[in-house]
């Protein structure tokens, strides 16, 4: 990794030096002198808490280490860095630690400290879009969990400098595979971040200079960087484990019979078309109807990509409350759904090892002398894993063997997430099961009766036109619940 | 939803074959010779007769040339959704009546089979607009009688759609050949079963006796993988028909090869040399014949049904063929009527053919009910 690194940083100093040679040693000349100023380089640091060692390290990849034939001045820098840098990405994480700064010392941080009014996109302040890129820095390292990653980082490299590592090539895999995923989600941050500094040097240097053609230039890569921002932003709010999996989505209706069976359909149409929307595609796997309408219960199943990271907001109890038509007396009723979204794992992940001596598969309604007696198009099957009592069932493929392939992924990504609840204690509302759910645990209340809103209770978003939401517009709902989440109660500063 | 055209080339030339003939198969029940006194005795047809049935083209393979307005097909749509509704109303018999649930979704298939662009439009009101319309493969008309036919001639729904979903595979089927039942694919895990742990089967020459719509046939020699090579037989003209083209469809020509004629009298040539045989025959008790589900009595070739008087009539002849056909060490796995027939079997195999066979065993269907009985040749 640590190669890497250097190359990159090395073709991007290349780069500014082909274009702006003579810029450039200004700048490394800014750079040296506020390095060597101790209470600059000492307030940076503290501020945000990292080690000085580290960041003297990343600076001096950064400018110095590349440059050391340039200067005899920054031989000492240069030597000093060349040997932090080794250290420092054997032990921790060389990149995630450091902190990038502009030469006279300004950081994301302190451009924030600064409450540099952020005017509209089209303003050409170049404070404004630094302000602006550095909000947008700050909600994704919140929202990225910046501090935990850290810290898990630390633990992974730990653990991935054990001499014995790779005794146990399973586990090696697994650490070095999140460990990669980790490094690479935070050295995108942090290339983010260091990129705005660069583009405020160059800009400063650019009015030093009077060059207004670069100036423009930096302003409009600012401008696109401010927009890029929000977009990572969004990025951010799916950025755990398995947010970005297709899922099933299961709905269970509560006590009531057809009020609530009817209740439970509307709820699952409403995430049939909003998957829809989103184009995800939709397949109902398992569906159980009620006596006079609606369903019982119903599992689809939903492929795209973050289909769960967007799904796993709606897990909760829904409740309805209108006049309902099932009522000869037109009394108002209160109903409730269930809801439950099971992340698929990929193929990358451990899965649960399933013994077939473990399992027991059922014709789902058998009954009579079946074989040549019968001739019917259901082909239903219920696979029960005996040792967990954990059942699947489809009847919505056209042959046995597709119910059965259909119903042992539905069993297969039950246990998984079994088992993922077993292994973490992450996010213990996501990783529930519909007989887990407690109907105490009510998230969004639905009122068509009498007046018309959605409220959703953890957030307190609501919406005045509930059919809009029951047709599937539920983006609202999920991306408030997902950043009031994450951005909430967080120590990431 | 896995589906497969093999052949494009044989596909259109199948969908300009005409439409299925409705009338004539479902307003009646299907006649059939009364056949059942001995098939080893009946006579194979010749060889010209059979290559001039052409198999019917199933409704997922037909040319979408019905440009129909969608609030046409919508309209079509609520009668059929209606019609499936109201039938537990007024069906009596509750064993084999016809269920809504399952009626629901067989048109969900049959909508499946007919539009060929998304059918999800079928679905989506609101969103779609009025004056589209879809391309479908049936004419409007043809749908409202197809579903006729289902709910008040009670004609099996994969004869309606002429396709049977059967494993992985989508198989055509069409009156006269049995459309195989999900318990048969179990043979064919059986078999895959044996071959991933022992490749001599591999190999080897299987055999498919009654062969049917050549569901067991081509299961087989999917799991043989390439390498082995199945006969199938039928005695019934049609089912060679259908098994052939079943077979072209999925390119496996070279593998499988589809002889007319009863039981193993097309096999002269492989005695003693299969390294396996399956067979689904038939093994209704001729007494349980006229009670049988309206689908299956009314619609289903009795030659595939009727089993003789205890339904073992059949059964006992693949017995012996067994016994005379396999390999030493080769496998065989029937489909019987139950329990107690396949103890029968079983019994009859160890009292009458002592020597011959090992590791007799009863296998459970999914419904529990002990339907094969399995061996190997000693």
């Amino acid at each position: 990794m640590s190669s890497f690194i250097i190359k990159r940083s090395r073709s991007r100093s290349l780069l500014l030096w082909q274009t702006h040679g003579i810029r450039i040693r200004s700048i490394l000349f800014s750079s040296y002198n506020s390095l060597s100023n101790p209470s600059d380089s000492t307030d940076s640091v503290s501020a945000s808490g990292f080690s000085s060692f580290s960041t003297r390290s990343f600076k001096t990849t950064a400018f110095g280490f590349k440059f050391s034939h340039l200067n005899q001045k920054f031989g000492d820098l240069a030597y000093s860095g060349g040997s932090n840098l080794v250290s420092t990405t054997r032990s921790l994480s060389s990149e995630a630690v450091a902190v990038a700064a502009t030469c006279d010392g300004l950081t994301v941080e302190r451009i924030i400290a600064n409450q540099w009014p952020i005017l509209d996109e089209n303003e050409s302040d170049w404070k404004s879009h630094a302000a602006a890129i550095s909000q947008s820095i700050q909600v994704i390292k919140r929202r990225l969990q910046w501090k935990k990653l850290l810290v898990r980082l630390k633990v992974l490299s730990a653990e991935l400098n054990k001499p014995d590592l790779w005794n146990d090539p399973t586990h090696a895999g697994k650490i070095s595979r999140e460990h990669g995923s980790l490094a690479g989600k935070m050295k995108g941050v942090m290339t983010f971040e260091r990129e705005l500094l660069e583009h405020i040097d160059m800009l400063k240097l650019a009015k030093e200079e009077n060059d207004s053609e670069l100036e423009s230039e930096t302003l409009k890569a600012l401008m696109e960087m401010r927009r890029v921002s929000k977009e990572k932003e969004l990025e951010a709010l799916l950025s755990a484990e398995n947010d970005s999996c297709s899922c099933y989505i299961e709905v269970q209706a509560g006590a009531g019979g057809t009020e609530s069976n009817d209740w439970a359909s509307m709820v699952m149409e409403m995430y049939k078309t909003w998957a829809q929307r989103r184009k995800f595609s939709v397949t109902v796997v398992d569906e159980m109807p009620g006596e006079m309408a609606g369903i019982k219960r119903a599992t689809i199943k939903v492929n795209g990509e973050y289909a769960y990271g967007y799904a796993k907001a709606e897990v909760g109890v829904h409740r309805l409350v209108r006049i309902s038509p099932f009522d000869s007396g037109k009394r108002r009723h209160t109903s409730f759904a269930a809801v439950a979204v099971i992340p698929i794992l990929g193929d990358g992940s451990t899965r649960v090892q399933i013994n077939d001596s473990d399992l027991r598969i059922e014709r789902f309604r058998s009954g009579g002398a079946g074989g040549q007696h019968a001739n019917t198009t259901d082909s239903a099957v219920r696979i029960i894993h005996v040792p967990t009592g954990i059942t699947a069932t489809c009847q919505n493929e056209r042959s046995q063997h597709m119910n059965k392939a259909s119903a042992m992924a539905v069993l297969q990504s039950r246990l998984d997430q079994l088992e993922m609840a077993r292994q973490t204690a992450m996010n213990a509302q996501h990783t529930q099961s519909l007989t887990e759910i407690s109907w105490g645990n009510q998230i969004r209340t639905y009122v068509l009766h009498p007046y018309r809103m959605v409220k959703d209770l953890r957030t307190n978003y609501e919406v005045s036109d509930p059919d809009s939401v029951l047709e599937g517009d539920l983006d609202g709902f999920i991306l408030s619940f997902l950043s009031s989440s994450l951005d909430k109660g967080d120590e990431e500063r | 939803m896995i589906r497969i055209f093999p052949s494009l080339r044989f596909t259109s030339l199948l969908s300009a074959a005409k439409p299925l003939c409705s009338v004539a198969c479902s307003s009646s029940p299907v006649r059939e010779p009364p056949q059942r006194a001995s098939f080893a005795e009946a006579k194979s047809a010749p060889a010209s007769n059979s290559l001039s049935i052409t198999p019917k083209s199933p409704l997922f393979l037909r040319t979408p040339s019905h440009a129909t307005p969608l609030s046409e097909v919508w309209k079509w749509h609520d009668w059929a959704k209606d019609l499936a509704s109201s039938v537990e109303v007024s069906s009596s018999n509750s064993e084999y009546s016809l269920d809504s649930a399952i009626l629901l979704r067989e048109l969900k298939w049959l909508i499946e089979d007919s539009i060929v662009d998304d059918q999800l439009v079928i679905h989506k009101r609101e969103i779609a607009n009025d004056s589209e319309s879809v391309k479908l493969r049936a004419s409007l008309e043809e749908l409202y009688d197809l579903w006729r036919q289902r709910i008040e001639k009670r004609r099996p729904f994969q004869y309606v759609v002429g396709c049977e979903h059967w494993r992985d595979l989508v198989l055509c089927v069409e009156e006269g050949v049995l459309i195989p039942r999900p318990e048969t694919e179990l043979i064919v895990d059986m078999v895959e079963e044996l071959v991933t742990r022992d490749d001599w089967f591999k190999n080897g020459v299987w055999a498919d006796l009654g062969t049917g719509s050549g569901a067991i046939a081509i299961g087989v020699a999917k799991v043989l993988g390439g390498r082995g090579r199945v006969i199938a037989t039928d005695l019934s003209p049609v089912a060679i028909a259908v098994a052939g083209n079943n077979v072209q469809r999925y390119s496996l020509q070279g593998m499988i090869e589809v002889r007319e004629g009863s039981w193993f009298e097309p096999l002269k040539d492989v005695e003693g040399k299969l390294v396996g045989l399956v067979s689904n025959p038939p093994y209704i008790p001729s007494d349980d014949i006229p009670g049988l589900q309206a689908e299956v009595g009314r619609h289903e070739p009795k030659l595939a049904l009727d089993g003789g008087i205890d339904g073992t009539d059949s059964l006992i002849q693949l017995c012996h063929g067994a016994s005379r056909m396999l390999k030493r060490g080769g496998f065989f796995a029937f489909e019987t009527n139950g329990e107690k027939q396949s103890k029968m079997i079983v019994d009859y195999m160890t009292s009458d053919h002592q020597n011959s066979f090992s590791d007799l065993k009863i296998v459970s269907d999914f419904a529990g009910i002990g339907r094969f009985v399995t061996g190997f040749r000693l």
